[in-house]
């Protein structure tokens, strides 16, 4: 089940009970798709770099989870329909990670490749020596 | 009599490169601010000396950061 990551910003005039509450439900969620939260990180109220729906600050959360792609959907479509949800990002972290290591594979393979040319070169080079000397 | 002026270039060096990184989070805000002077612009390849490869992984992680509001789209 891949690693997913979502960061949400919430509404900063919610009371701790209404946050906490909503928060909650998403938790109800999620376990209820079958995923778990393996990583809570909350930043709590930041300045925005620019007003969203008229508001300048936010609450922020961010929660790592492992679960199921069918869970992906009915989170997004909660987070979508509420409107104390100012914005809200949710990654596949297993294929961010994987790219990364597609990009290293290809580098790889186009550093061993060099290697290999300029051995052969060397190598040619090492064998017309010996011929010019005689 | 005409001074010539030296100019010494600086050798420009990939940070992404030499330390490693292999995936770079939009939340990691002194890592990206590095790139994003005042005027909020991605700063080039060209200036900033970073490698390809990870220059479109910088931009991927500060369009993201600009999303979640941690950056400004437009600067000062």
């Amino acid at each position: 089940m891949p690693l997913y990551e979502l960061g949400v910003i919430l509404n900063p005039t919610l009371s701790d009970e209404e946050r906490n509450a909503f928060l909650g439900e998403l938790k109800e969620l999620l376990t209820k798709e079958g995923a778990a939260i393996v990583k809570e990180d909350v930043w709590g109220k930041r300045t925005l770099a620019y007003t969203i729906k008229h508001v300048r600050e936010g609450f922020y959360v961010f929660w790592q989870y492992e679960g199921p792609g069918t869970a992906v959907k009915p989170l997004e479509y909660r987070l979508k329909l509420s409107d104390q949800v100012l914005r809200f990002l949710n990654l596949n972290l297993d294929r961010e990670m994987q790219r990364a290591r597609k990009m290293e594979k290809v580098r790889a393979e186009h550093k061993a490749a060099k290697r290999e040319k300029r051995e052969q070169r060397a190598g040619a080079a090492a064998a017309a020596a010996p011929a010019e000397e005689a | 009599m005409s001074k010539k002026k030296y100019f010494v270039k600086r050798k420009k060096t990939c940070k992404f490169t030499a330390e490693g990184i292999e995936y770079i989070d939009y939340k990691d805000l002194d890592l990206i601010r590095q790139y994003v002077p005042v005027s909020g612009k991605i700063l080039p390849r060209r200036v900033s000396g970073t490698n390809p490869i990870y220059q479109r992984k910088l931009t991927r992680a500060i369009k993201r950061a600009r999303l979640m509001a941690l950056l400004p789209f437009l600067g000062d």
